[in-house]
């Protein structure tokens, strides 16, 4: 750059303020040999583009793990009353995770987390230290149970992209209905009446409380595709199994469930 | 703000190990790699190459593609959670735009080759004006120290030039986010690159893993 300059000034006749007064320069044809050398700068490899703007994030929910044992409360504050205890594992051996519905700094000083919990009563959320949680997962998907119709549509973005008949619970053993998520995703077991894929979500059922695993209800596939759509389950709710792959493909687990 | 210790945002994973169990490399001969042999990063695109100086070279690529995944997943989530407020707002929005484009440009130089992004955990720096002003500070001095290591050992001038045109826009992000922290723009009149340690040490320090797939039988109730 310091050539550049001295070239610029040599061609705007600077040098000429060093001759004694009454002088005249002789005219100097300007040369600056190094710098025509000088290469064109190379093209760059990457090419980066313009920058890359956010959604508007309507559909979009976030889960985090839960990282160690810890007490959910009803208040952001380390003396408010616990609502549920949470274990880092589910009945599935998967780590365990809630939906961040939003935080706060607590009556201590440190940040707090209202997560929808997975435990009974159904639609329970509570207060989580920040420090016991993970990092964020996003999600701009959303399962629709529609529990009179029986049939399920997957929204991707608020768009609907997935939609099939579905088996429920029974009137004694009913699916349960509310906010839920799916917190786990089950393949390649030995269990042919689940069919060849099931999620696990945060709902249980509200009758078969003693169910080995806590009575969770799941999304899964089955062997008798006959019985769809119909009230057939335990609270479940049942996919042919091509509909119940297809899912799989589109829903991540962290997805919120609406039962309705 | 310049003692900010990456450490103090938690280390429950391996980045490193993560990235480098793609290559079939210890994390010590990844960094190794990823942090001396950069110079043969021409070879892969500017002249005919040995398989082991491409395998060598993609490795280099990604651990820069880690490094912007870093930043932007931490730019993206503090928007998504809208934390912020007025220039600081302003600043994360732009910079997160930047780091997007970034790593969209890597992904596309790598192609198949690039690594999955790495599921990061920012222990609540995305979710306050201070926090977040304090691990800002962090990350962009680091990508500065970062680059900087790197670009003295590569030879293609065309990926000299790209790794320039990236860390001066990361030098910048770098003035602009200290100013607004309160602490100076520029340090020293002569900027040090970042040892190995400290970078990997960085990423490894925000990874988390969540295990949300099992083998095991459902239990649900059917």
């Amino acid at each position: 750059m310091a050539a550049v300059v001295g070239t610029a000034t040599l061609a705007a006749g600077g040098a000429g303020a060093l001759l004694a007064a009454g002088e005249e320069a002789a005219p100097q044809p300007v040369r600056a040999p190094a710098i025509e050398r000088l290469p064109s700068a190379p093209a760059p490899a990457l090419r980066i583009g313009e920058p890359v703007p956010l959604g508007d994030g309507r559909h979009e929910v976030r889960w985090t793990p839960v990282r160690r044992r810890v007490s959910a409360r009803a208040r952001p504050d380390p003396a408010a009353r616990a609502v549920a205890e949470l274990a880092t594992r589910t009945p599935e051996g998967t780590t365990n995770i809630v939906l961040a519905l939003e935080h706060r700094e607590g009556a201590d000083g440190a940040l707090w987390v209202r997560a929808r919990l997975p435990v009974l009563p159904n639609g329970t959320t509570g207060w989580i230290p920040r420090e016991a949680l993970g990092g964020y997962e996003v999600v701009d998907t959303r399962l629709v149970v529609d529990l009179e119709h029986t049939v399920a549509t997957l929204m991707r973005g608020g768009r609907r992209v997935f939609r099939a008949p579905i088996g429920i619970g029974t009137a004694t053993n009913p699916t349960p209905r509310g906010e839920f998520y799916v917190r786990n995703e089950l393949r390649r077991y030995a269990s042919p009446m689940y069919g060849p894929l099931a999620f696990g979500t945060s709902a249980r059922s509200e009758t078969l409380t003693d169910w080995p695993g806590g009575g969770y209800v799941g999304i899964h596939g089955t062997d008798r595709p006959d019985l769809l759509p119909g009230r057939v389950s335990h609270g479940c709710i049942r996919l042919r199994n091509e509909d119940i792959l297809e899912l799989g493909r589109l829903m991540p687990v962290g997805t919120p469930v609406t039962v309705q | 703000m310049t003692d900010l210790r990456f450490d103090l945002l938690d280390a429950d994973g391996a980045l490193g190990e993560a990235v480098a169990s793609l290559h079939e490399h210890s994390r010590a001969d990844f960094l190794r790699t990823a942090m001396v042999g950069s110079g043969a990063l021409v070879a892969l695109f500017a002249r005919p190459a040995s398989t082991e100086a491409r395998t060598r070279d993609v490795e280099i690529l990604n651990f820069a593609l880690t490094l912007e995944y870093l930043q932007a997943a931490f730019y993206t989530e503090v928007e998504r959670i809208g934390s912020l407020d007025g220039a600081l707002k302003r600043q994360s929005r732009v910079v997160g735009a930047h780091e997007r484009a970034h790593v969209r440009a890597f992904r596309q130089a790598l192609g198949r080759s690039a690594v999955a992004r790495p599921r990061f955990d920012f222990r609540g720096a995305t979710e306050s004006p201070e926090r977040f002003r304090r691990t800002a500070v962090a990350f962009e001095d680091l990508a500065v120290a970062a680059y900087k290591g790197q670009a003295g050992r590569i030879r293609s001038r065309a990926y000299l030039a790209s790794a320039l045109a990236v860390h001066a826009v990361e030098a910048r992000h770098a003035a602009w986010i200290r100013r607004l922290a309160g602490v100076s723009p520029v340090l020293e009149a002569f900027d040090e690159p970042a040892g190995k340690t400290e970078v990997l040490r960085a990423v490894r320090a925000t990874n988390f893993i969540a295990k949300t797939r099992s083998r095991r039988s459902p239990t649900y109730t059917g």
